[in-house]
């Protein structure tokens, strides 16, 4: 008897709880990313900040009457693997929208299959021209230098500066770069001195600088990472040349100024997603993710935080009876998203996504936000 | 193009690297005087001064001047080393037949190269692929205005140094007894074993010798570069070699000049061309060489066992 009544108590407990969780509908996520391998340590970022916000999303409230889960994928930054993931992801009719994956070549590999079947694609960093023209299925929250050319190329002539010269690295990131800031600089009434290549391992840009100083530009913008960065300003440094440098967001690394000391002082950059932003939601994640995984975010956890965050306000959008159709609508209305990377807005037709990114410079040893030109 | 100021600094920007170049060819020339063959290891010896070079720096924050001596010995430490691991072995039968043998002697080609990797490698795992600052009052970097000309006080440093160099082991070769053996050795390794010279220890000085010269290039380059990485000893590396064959291989003050000639060149084709085609330049002058000069500018042709 007594048994009995324990058997119909916990039953009846059971019962209960599985009604609450009825009511309760799971909307999944499905998130791929290289989680073991030589690339493990960025899918290790995209998961640790994707903890982060999914735990803030639930937490928030914004959707009533649904409970939002991510579940993780490990690709191996491996298109087989990924195309795999991208079946299995597809079999599971939980899950309404995905994100990942890493690199281009895996995330296209991927959205192949996502772009047959009918499933909304986001990825936190495939930048690659030719990933959001799979299909209307793919979103990406990265800019890539055709946005961020005409970006910086507005900066500078906002700044009064009317002329450039423009040397980049010679591979097929830098050619996007040059084409990126050569046409929004024209575009403004700009007018480019000289654009010259150097191949990559160079070292020595003395040649290149000589060149260029003869014409006098009133600037000169740098397409190239912090390795040759650094070279260059030293070099511009030791050769007597003032003109003021610009460069792109690759340059944005301490590395850049722990190796370029007081010759990169007054350069100028923009980027999505800076540590010292005094924006709130900024110093809110990067607290946060220090306390829970004893390390700074750098730029790829802030891509997957507001990946995450891009991704579930559009479930929140399109309602507790989400479906793929109504969850990739929703990404496409995407307008001002508020993320650490900025705020970040899809253009309906491309998919490629608009951010305000935060303008920087190099001032008394650290990159400083300037604030007006 | 107009030849104005900004020509003449090209010109001196050229020299500056031209002599970064002919830093190292001059220990690869040597080398390969000796031995007749390509020593790939070189452009590490050259890394392996840098990196010694900066852990002394950070360690103990030593003058400038404390630090040459402790690179040059840990230069020929490694020289001796890599003669121990990469070329004895191939010389250790001694009949005529293995002496004349171009499969033993090219071997240490491939030899050479593995060691080369390997000690690449290591020192990636040990200090990791990135660039390493120097300690910025170590850094030979201080503009120096000559005119209108503006110049590194790193490449007057390194200009200086490769004079000294060259004068110093001209000095040793045609002055010295030792310089006789490395010139009997280079001649006839045989002939020279027959009139009973040491050749092993010949060899083993010579390496002592050039790599003391590359580990000295390597830092001094660090120093005036900012940034050594395990990477630094290639492309010098690459053009060095491209310098010793343009002046005939064997001839060290011909390699000096064809480093300087490829420098200058590079820095004025800048002008004409975009910088990126500056490799062409280089190999273009090569093949220039090799088709009208196959003995190479300054070489005299000689037997070759």
């Amino acid at each position: 008897m007594r048994k009995n009544a324990i058997l119909g108590a916990v039953l009846g407990a059971m019962l209960a709880t599985t009604a609450v969780q009825a009511a309760d509908r799971e909307i999944v996520i499905g998130y791929q990313a290289p989680l073991s391998g030589d690339r493990s340590q960025y899918g290790e970022m995209f998961r640790n900040a994707a903890q982060i916000k999914l735990e803030e999303f639930n937490a928030s409230g914004k959707l009533a009457g649904a409970k939002v889960a991510i579940t993780f994928e490990d690709s191996k930054d491996d298109p087989k693997e990924a195309r795999n993931i991208a079946h299995k992801f597809l079999d599971n009719s939980k899950i309404v929208g995905v994100i990942g994956d890493f690199s281009s070549t895996v995330s296209m590999a991927a959205g192949e299959i996502y772009a047959a079947e009918k499933m909304p694609q986001l990825s936190q960093t495939a930048s690659h021209p030719d990933f959001t023209k799979l299909s209307p299925w793919q979103f990406r929250n990265i800019t890539t230098q055709a946005f961020e050319g005409p970006y910086n190329a507005d900066w500078i002539i906002a700044a009064g500066k009317k002329t450039a010269a423009v040397i980049y690295i010679q591979n097929d990131w830098g050619i996007s770069a040059l084409d990126g800031f050569v046409s929004g600089f024209k575009a403004k009434g700009g007018k480019i001195t000289a654009t010259e290549a150097f191949n990559p391992g160079n070292r020595d840009f003395r040649s290149i600088l000589t060149k260029v100083a003869r014409q006098k530009p009133d600037v000169i913008y740098l397409a190239m990472f912090y390795e040759e960065g650094a070279a260059f300003a030293q070099q511009r440094e030791q050769l007597g040349i003032k003109i003021p440098l610009y460069g792109t967001s690759s340059l944005y690394s301490p590395k850049l100024i722990e190796l370029g000391r007081e010759s990169v002082e007054g350069l100028h950059l923009a980027t999505t997603f800076t540590p010292d932003n005094p924006d709130p939601a900024v110093q809110t994640f990067v607290k946060e993710y220090a306390a829970r995984f004893k390390s700074e975010p750098g730029m790829f956890a802030a891509q997957a935080y507001d990946a995450v965050g891009i991704m579930l306000d559009a479930v929140a959008k399109a309602g507790p009876s989400v479906t793929r159709e109504s969850l990739r609508d929703a990404l496409a209305a995407t307008t001002g998203y508020p993320g650490v990377t900025g705020a970040t807005s899809f253009d309906p037709v491309t998919r490629e996504p608009a951010k305000a990114l935060a303008k920087m410079m190099v001032k008394d040893g650290r990159f400083q936000v300037v604030t007006g030109p | 193009m107009v030849f104005d100021v900004f020509f003449l600094q090209q010109v001196i920007n050229g020299l500056s690297i031209g002599c970064v170049y002919a830093l190292m060819a001059i220990g690869f020339t040597l080398i390969f005087g000796v031995l007749n063959v390509v020593n790939f290891a070189h452009g590490e010896v050259y890394t392996i001064g840098a990196f010694v070079g900066l852990m002394v720096i950070t360690a103990l924050a030593p003058p400038l001047l404390a630090v040459v001596p402790l690179v040059l010995a840990v230069g020929a430490v490694s020289g001796v080393g890599l003669e121990r691991i990469a070329f004895r072995p191939f010389r250790r039968f001694t009949d005529e037949a293995s002496q004349k043998s171009r499969a033993m002697r090219e071997a240490t080609l491939l030899s050479s190269l593995a060691v080369s990797i390997v000690t690449r490698e290591i020192m990636m795992h040990i200090f990791g692929g990135d660039m390493q600052g120097i300690p910025s009052g170590y850094l030979l970097q201080q503009p120096v205005a000559i005119g209108p000309i503006m110049v590194a006080s790193g490449s007057l440093v390194i200009f200086a140094t490769s004079a000294v160099m060259l004068g110093a082991l001209q000095f040793l070769l045609y002055r010295t007894q030792t310089g006789l053996g490395i010139r009997a050795v280079s001649n006839n390794q045989l002939g020279a074993r027959y009139v009973g010279i040491n050749t092993d220890r010949t060899i083993v000085t010579t390496f002592a010798v050039g790599s003391m010269l590359g580990a000295t290039a390597g830092i001094l380059v660090g120093l005036y570069d900012g940034a050594i990485s395990p990477h630094m000893g290639f492309a010098p590396g690459v053009k060095a070699f491209v310098a010793m064959v343009m002046g005939g291989l064997s001839s060290i003050p011909g390699a000096v000049a064809c480093a300087l000639l490829l420098g200058v060149s590079e820095s004025i084709a800048t002008e004409f061309l975009s910088s990126g085609w500056k490799d062409l330049i280089t190999y273009s002058l090569l093949v220039i060489t090799l088709v009208f000069f196959p003995q190479g500018l300054f070489g005299h042709g000689r037997e070759r066992a």
